[in-house]
C-alpha cells in the first residue's frame, strides 16, 4: 500500500488554489477491510488526500523549501459516502500562509456532488517543534509528490520572489 | 471602525470557538487560553489567521502571545522567573494586560495564565478602536 | 497490508468508554513512504484509531444493529507529537452522546507520557437496506464479518 492519495492535479494556481482528482478501486486493497462485504473509502483517507492536495500547494507556494506536516485538522465534515468506481475531486484553497503554518479550506466532491468540506492547518516545522527530533533533509516533498506536479502547467515565480505572506 | 467592547467580545468568543472547539459557555472572559481552553502552539497560530480575518486587520503573532520568545532569552528569565530586565519587556509587549499580580510573582509557569480571553479582547479592542 | 489501526481492546463500558491500543511497526508498508528517512504514523490513521475505538464502542452498545458505521464530523483533531515503529499508542474515547443513528465523541491518544493526538468527532451509523431493501443481506454479511473481528480484538492475549 502507496501512501498516496491523490492520483493527479487538474488545476494548480500557484499560491491560491489546486484541484486534484482521486479514483477509488477495488484494486486497492485496503478497501476490502473496510468493510468486507462493502467496501467504502474511509473519511481519514479522504481527510488524507485533501491534506495531500493542499500539502503540495503549500509546499509549492514556498518553493519546497520546509517540511509542511499536517498540524490540526479543525474541521471535517462528511455528507455522503464513497466507493469504487467513483472519481472523486479535491479542490483546496490557501486561506492564510505565515512562515510558521498555513491555513487550508478544501472540498470533496463526485459529479458535482458535495462529499465534505475540510479545514486543515500545516505547520512549517523548520520553524516550530522546537525539541522534536527529526532530520534534516526534506523528507515530506520526495519524488513522489514532484512527479505528481510535472503534467500540471505551473506559473512558476522565480525562485527569489517572495511567497504570499500574512500575519506573523 | 469603531466597536463596542460587546461587539468585540462576541467576536472573539466565535473565533475562539472555532479555533478550539470549545463550547460558547466555556469561553468567559477570566478564561485561560492553555489551561482552561486547551490552547496549544498551533492554535496560536490558528487564532491569529483567524482573528485576522474576523477583524480585516493583520495581527503580529508577537503582539498577541509574545511570551515565547520572552521565554527562552537568559537576560529576561532567570531561575524560572522574569528578571527585572523581563518584566519590563514583556510590560512593552502586552500593555493589554494586567500584570500587577503577576509582578508579585513573575514565575514563568504562571505565563500562560496571562493569556486569557480579556487579554485577546483588550488587544483587539485597541487595535480597532485605534484606526 | 490490513486496514485495522488499533490491535486490541483493552477495556470497554457500554455507552461510555473504550480503551484500545495499537502498536507501530515498520512493517507496516505505508510507513515506506511517510516519510522515508522519518518513519512516522500518518495523523490520519491516529484519526482512523479513534474512529475505530468509538465504532467499536458504538456496535457493542447497540448489539451490532447497524452495519455502517462512519465519520460523520470531526473537529479539531490535533496533533502533538510523532509516533515511530517501536511505539505503542493507547487511545481512549469517551462518547458525549450514542443515540441511534449518531454518536458523538472526545478522544485522545499517548505513548508513554507523551499526548500524541486528541479530537473530537462524530459517527453516524445506518443499515445499507435503509436506502436499498436489496442490500439487506449485505448488511448482515458486514456484521457477521465484524462481528469476528471484534472477537480478534477483544481476545485475552
Amino acid at each position: 500500500m502507496r501512501w498516496i492519495w491523490i492520483d493527479k492535479f487538474v488545476e494548480f494556481e500557484s499560491g491560491r488554489r489546486a484541484v486534484a482528482v482521486k479514483n477509488v478501486t477495488l484494486a486497492e486493497e485496503h478497501l476490502h477491510d473496510h468493510f468486507p462485504g462493502y467496501p467504502v473509502m474511509p473519511e481519514c483517507l479522504m481527510i488524507e488526500a485533501m491534506a495531500q492536495t493542499a500539502g503540495i500547494l503549500v509546499g509549492e507556494a514556498r518553493n519546497f523549501k520546509e517540511k509542511v506536516i499536517l498540524a490540526k485538522i479543525g474541521k471535517a465534515a462528511f455528507f455522503d459516502h464513497v466507493v469504487p468506481g467513483d472519481s472523486i475531486k479535491l479542490e483546496a484553497q490557501i486561506e492564510t500562509i505565515s512562515p510558521e503554518a498555513a491555513g487550508i479550506s478544501g472540498k470533496i466532491t463526485r459529479s458535482g456532488q458535495l462529499i465534505a468540506e475540510i479545514e486543515l492547518m500545516f505547520s512549517h516545522i523548520d520553524q516550530n517543534l522546537a525539541g522534536k527530533k527529526f532530520p534534516e533533509e526534506n523528507f515530506v516533498f520526495t519524488g513522489m509528490f514532484t512527479s505528481l506536479l510535472r503534467d500540471v502547467v505551473l506559473d512558476r515565480r522565480p525562485a527569489d520572489s517572495p511567497p504570499m505572506e500574512s500575519g506573523g | 471602525m469603531a466597536m463596542s467592547r460587546d461587539e468585540v467580545f462576541e467576536k472573539v468568543q466565535g473565533v475562539l470557538v472555532d479555533a478550539l472547539g470549545v463550547d460558547d459557555d466555556e469561553v468567559t472572559a477570566e478564561a485561560t487560553l492553555m489551561g482552561d481552553l486547551g490552547a496549544e502552539s498551533i492554535d496560536f497560530l490558528d487564532i491569529v489567521f483567524r482573528l485576522e480575518k474576523a477583524f480585516g486587520m493583520k495581527v503580529p503573532r508577537e503582539e498577541l502571545f509574545p511570551a515565547e520568545s520572552l521565554m527562552n532569552d537568559p537576560e529576561l528569565v532567570s531561575n524560572g522567573r522574569l528578571t527585572d530586565k523581563g518584566l519590563a519587556e514583556l510590560k512593552d509587549k502586552v500593555p493589554h494586560t494586567d500584570l500587577t499580580e503577576f509582578e508579585k510573582d513573575p514565575d514563568i509557569n504562571k505565563l500562560p495564565d496571562l493569556f486569557t480571553v480579556t487579554a485577546i479582547v483588550n488587544y483587539v479592542e485597541t487595535r480597532v478602536n485605534a484606526a | 497490508m490490513r486496514f485495522i489501526l488499533i490491535d486490541k481492546i483493552v477495556s470497554l463500558e457500554e455507552g461510555k468508554k473504550l480503551t484500545a491500543v495499537k502498536s507501530v511497526s515498520l512493517a507496516e508498508e505505508y510507513l515506506g513512504d511517510h516519510f522515508p528517512t522519518f518513519p512516522v504514523l500518518p495523523g490520519v490513521l491516529l484519526l482512523e484509531g479513534l474512529i475505530e475505538s468509538a465504532s467499536w464502542l458504538v456496535r457493542k452498545t447497540e448489539d451490532f444493529a447497524h452495519s455502517m458505521i462512519l465519520l460523520e464530523q470531526a473537529r479539531n483533531v490535533k496533533y502533538r507529537s510523532f509516533l515511530p515503529p517501536g511505539s505503542q499508542i493507547e487511545y481512549t474515547v469517551e462518547a458525549k452522546a450514542i443515540d441511534e443513528s449518531v454518536s458523538r465523541f472526545s478522544g485522545f491518544g499517548v505513548a508513554g507520557d507523551e499526548k500524541i493526538v486528541e479530537a473530537r468527532f462524530g459517527l453516524r451509523h445506518f443499515n445499507l437496506s435503509e436506502r436499498n431493501p436489496a442490500l439487506t443481506a449485505v448488511d448482515a454479511q458486514v456484521v457477521e464479518e465484524l462481528k469476528g473481528r471484534y472477537g480478534l480484538l477483544s481476545q485475552q492475549r
